[in-house]
């Protein structure tokens, strides 16, 4: 901080004795647009178009550069995103660009793994090590050797580096970490994935459910914006979650949910609404299909089971069913996010998808819009051969045909590394954390035990890059120029990337840095020219350049959101049946249930709690930590929610030192927040903190790790990990 | 800083049923002020009414200067460094702030601090050249929620006008901090 905190000094101190200098350099004229009285802004004020990576949500930006320095970052107001907002993540990326943490230099290990040792190496070194390492495992284990854990913008070369180099074992994490299981139950019920850009019309709703969908702390700007505007029209909010949340606290109904159980909740409420009669009659009779086997399938759940199972009171269930049902169709029960829950989440995201079905909520206004796409001719950024080898996690294979082979499961191949069950000997990680979002760290350690060489190309020295051969820095995305994307909301986009000032340390972007290492490796692929590539782009968008870069983003498609409403679209659905499926045909075609279940969660033993963990409103993933304009939020406090009355019989106070244990483990000293407002049973703590790496200086050793303590279980449809059946207890620190 | 449009009277209202806590606001203002690491000019409160009452309720607060118009920070100013401009807002000169930090404590809204990296007294300014630029104050430009209104009460067509007047149509309540203490703060808050 040192350095960027005397240059910004200086700056404040110059600019106040010249105030009118500084009021013209506030200017976000190109912005605006308005017409100022001041004079036009001063030689060395420029801007340049992005897009938020400090999550991935892709908010449109724009860049203050000053004097050759990143002052400041502002929403793009026309960005179907954002709509001009920008979070406290999102306002932070100035501090994470000149953050003195950053990796500056590639680094090759020069000590145990483990130790931290790593030695600065030019970048034609680090290139050279890597590509002459993994040509020897090429030639001794074959190309299937490789795996990829990519996440983010840039991760696109190092996929098909992977593809040209022959193994399929290419993981995206947000799959099988996050919204795998929901988006499988979604095409088995509605034909079609929910999509990473959830498409729930909050803004138009009259009444909105969310179980666990904590959308003001797992934050994304549109999809927040969209809710807090239909808060403030007066839609009827219900909550559930074990825990009273941000999101809870704009709830009209706040159920506390015994952990595990909201399962059984929904079908008491679908049971209620199904007796009641008070369904979406012509939406379920023209298309649904299988109502009447579904009818008689959940005949059994009544709400007074529920009641029973989920220690919510009856009139409180019946109350959030009726409220759906008279706000029909503009209503909408959130799909979820991460479900990444308790191992049977995609029988669980069924039963959500069915009581949809009975709101008739499909793309009209305050329901579940669609999301409007982008079609152009995208030129071929590169030109090869894919590999079809089999996958080693199993993904579209015969015991998980429904899991895609493009995205694989990232805890399906860290186990396949850590048993071998494949030769599986290099890794490269872009932007991931294994250590972090796999559900087991032994497993991962295990798999770190086993490879050979571990390559990671990274922006901070992460936990897993603290484990890692090699270390490839990379730029941030304000000194990056990308390939232009095309984003689909409630109208289709195109985002220009731009950077705003070049590297400011010795990093690279990763299609610059993949082609020197094809290259070192042999192969005759190349990348075209980041600024051909986009060229060619806007000359198929029919967009020139000159617009991008003054306005960042293109809206390329406004074709209406709410088509069955609109252009009075006969509802359609890519399933077997051609309806929108209570009995899924393609369930039980690979002999799954067609029809979703109660199934019951393991319960913590006595004296245990149930670990919950999710997000708060200022970190991303764990990646975020370790900024310090973030981390002051906070005070470098890392919370752990535990239930007053629990606290109390162990002994635990407000703000004192706990820890987590679990099998003999202790994690790093957490401080306690005791509360009424959290299930008993269950212990919550944020995602993202606890960790070992000392490339994070601000926050090494700080608060716990979650997966440390979370368990590691699969869905046995989509494939995708369960988090939230790993038991702790808690103890004074 | 901007000469002071005596026209003007600036003002900023919270809509409290907008704001979510995401603490946006408070970032993008030390972006804008380069506000020291751990210092903020504005804050977010939470309140909790916890289980045993009634019914569970969290209610979040923001807070910042409140540039009243009778403010103490400036009466106890012994250099004249925090004043109270014609347009509303309190500012401070830093060439003529000694550090004396007399501010800090007078100011029942606690929004000052000691800025170490400056070794002055340091706040919210409404973010000055940016309004006299046409533009939002930098918390503003950036609430995801929307919850923060700013502009002149002199003119009805300003956002914060719209915002009162709807306000007081819809009898929606409306109140300041402290009111019993006269400093006559130009923050509102705004709940249905």
């Amino acid at each position: 901080m040192t350095k960027c905190r005397i240059s910004r000094r200086r700056f404040i101190q110059g600019t106040a004795s010249v105030g009118a200098a500084l009021a013209s350099m506030s200017s976000f004229r190109l912005l605006t647009g308005s017409s100022s009285a001041v004079a036009e802004p001063q030689q060395g004020v420029t801007y340049a178009q992005n897009w938020c990576e400090m999550c991935f949500w892709k908010c449109g930006l724009t860049a203050k550069v000053v004097n050759g320095k990143v002052r400041k970052l502002e929403g793009q107001p026309d960005c179907p995103s954002n709509f001009g907002k920008l979070c406290a993540k999102g306002n932070a990326g100035v501090f994470q660009l000149y953050d003195p943490d950053r990796l500056k230099t590639p680094l090759i290990r020069d000590g145990e793994r483990g130790s931290g040792k790593f030695r600065k190496a030019t970048w034609e070194e680090a290139i050279t090590y890597v590509a002459q390492k993994t040509n020897e495992l090429k030639e001794k284990y074959g190309p299937e050797t490789f795996s990829l854990f990519c996440h983010g913008s840039g991760q696109d070369p190092f996929i098909q580096m992977m593809e040209i180099m022959g193994s399929p074992n290419i993981c995206v994490p947000s799959y099988s970490q996050c919204t795998g299981s929901r988006d499988i139950g979604w095409a088995l019920s509605f034909g079609k994935p929910v999509g990473g850009k959830e498409p729930v019309d909050s803004q138009n709703s009259k009444c909105i459910m969310l179980l666990g969908r904590n959308i003001a702390e797992a934050l994304h700007v549109g999809e927040m914006q969209d809710f807090v505007e239909g808060v403030a029209k007066g839609a009827h909010v219900i909550y559930v979650d074990p825990r009273f949340t941000k999101t809870a606290a704009k709830a009209n109904q706040y159920m506390m949910i015994k952990p595990g159980t909201d399962s059984a909740l929904l079908l008491g409420m679908i049971n209620y609404i199904i007796e009641k009669e008070i369904y979406s009659k012509d939406f379920v009779e023209n298309y649904t299909y299988g109502f009447d086997q579904f009818k008689e399938h959940v005949a059994g759940y009544t709400v007074e089971w529920a009641s029973e199972i989920t220690e919510i009171p009856q009139e409180e269930i019946i109350k959030a069913a009726e409220k759906l049902c008279k706000a029909a169709p503009r209503c909408y029960v959130h799909p979820g996010r991460r479900l990444t829950r308790y191992g049977n989440d995609t029988q669980f995201t069924r039963i959500v998808a069915c009581l949809n079905m009975l709101l008739g909520n499909w793309e009209v206004r305050g329901g579940l819009y669609r999301t409007i796409g982008f079609k152009y001719d995208a030129p071929a950024m590169i030109e090869y051969d894919k590999s079809h080898a089999e996958r080693a996690d199993g993904s579209g294979s015969e015991e998980f045909p429904l899991g895609p082979k493009n995205l694989g499961f990232s805890n399906g191949t860290i186990k396949a590394i850590a048993e071998q069950s494949s030769p599986l000997k290099g890794m490269f990680i872009y932007g991931c954390n294994p250590l972090h979002h796999h559900g087991n760290t032994d497993t991962v350690r295990k798999a770190i035990e086993n490879t050979e060489l571990i390559v990671t190309c990274e922006i901070y020295m992460t936990d897993t890059a603290w484990y890692s051969d090699v270390i490839l820095p990379e730029s941030t995305y304000l000194e990056r120029t990308e390939p232009v994307i095309t984003t689909g909301r409630r109208a289709g986009f195109v985002q220009y990337r731009e950077k705003a000032v070049d590297p400011v340390f010795e990093t690279l972007g990763s299609w610059d840095m993949v082609n020197r290492l094809l290259e070192a490796m042999g192969y005759e692929n190349r990348f075209m020219d980041i600024s051909e590539y986009n060229r060619l782009a806007f000359e198929s968008l029919g967009v020139d350049e000159e617009y991008m870069k003054k306005n960042g983003v293109f809206i390329g498609n406004e074709s209406s959101p709410y088509p069955v409403e609109d252009y009075e679209e006969e509802p359609s659905f890519r399933t077997p049946s051609g309806k929108a499926e209570f009995y899924s045909n393609l369930a039980e075609h690979f002999s799954y249930p067609p029809m979703p279940s109660y199934e019951e969660n393991p319960v913590p033993a006595e004296g245990e709690f149930r670990l919950l963990f999710g997000r708060i409103s200022f970190h991303t993933h764990a990646r975020t930590q370790n900024n310090a304009w973030l981390l002051a939020l906070h005070k470098s406090e890392v919370p752990l929610w535990i239930h007053t009355e629990r606290a109390k019989a162990l002994g635990i106070k407000d703000g004192m030192q706990v820890r987590l244990v679990k099998e003999g483990f202790k994690s790093n000293p957490c401080t306690a927040r005791v509360v009424d407002y959290i299930h008993p049973q269950a212990v919550f703590l944020p995602y993202g903190f606890g960790h070992e790496s000392k490339g994070l200086t601000r926050i090494v050793g700080k608060g716990a790790r979650t997966s440390d303590f979370t368990s590691d279980l699969t869905d046995p449809i989509s494939g995708a990990a369960g988090f939230h059946n790993g038991f702790v207890k808690i103890e004074i620190a | 800083m901007s000469t002071a449009d005596k026209t003007k009277k600036f003002a900023m209202a919270y809509i409290v049923d907008r704001c979510v806590d995401c603490k946006a606001c408070m970032v993008a203002c030390k972006a804008e002020w380069q506000v020291p690491e751990n210092d903020f000019r504005t804050h977010i409160d939470t309140g909790i009414a916890p289980a045993v009452t009634e019914r569970l309720s969290m209610h979040f607060l923001p807070h910042q200067c409140n540039h009243c118009d009778h403010a103490p920070c400036v009466t106890v100013c012994p250099t004249k460094a925090s004043h109270k401009r014609e347009d509303g807002v309190v500012d401070i000169d830093n060439r003529k702030c000694v550090g004396c930090r007399y501010c800090i404590p007078s100011c029942p809204y606690n929004a000052r601090f000691f800025n170490n990296e400056l070794g002055v007294a340091d706040k919210c300014t409404f973010c000055l050249p940016r309004i006299y630029d046409g533009l939002m104050p930098a918390c503003v430009t950036t609430c995801p929620g929307r919850a923060r209104v700013f502009g002149d009460v002199n003119d009805p067509e300003s956002e914060i006008s719209k915002a009162l007047k709807n306000a007081a149509d819809n009898r929606y309540r409306v109140w300041t901090l402290r009111k019993d203490l006269g400093t006559e703060p130009n923050i509102y808050y705004i709940q249905k």
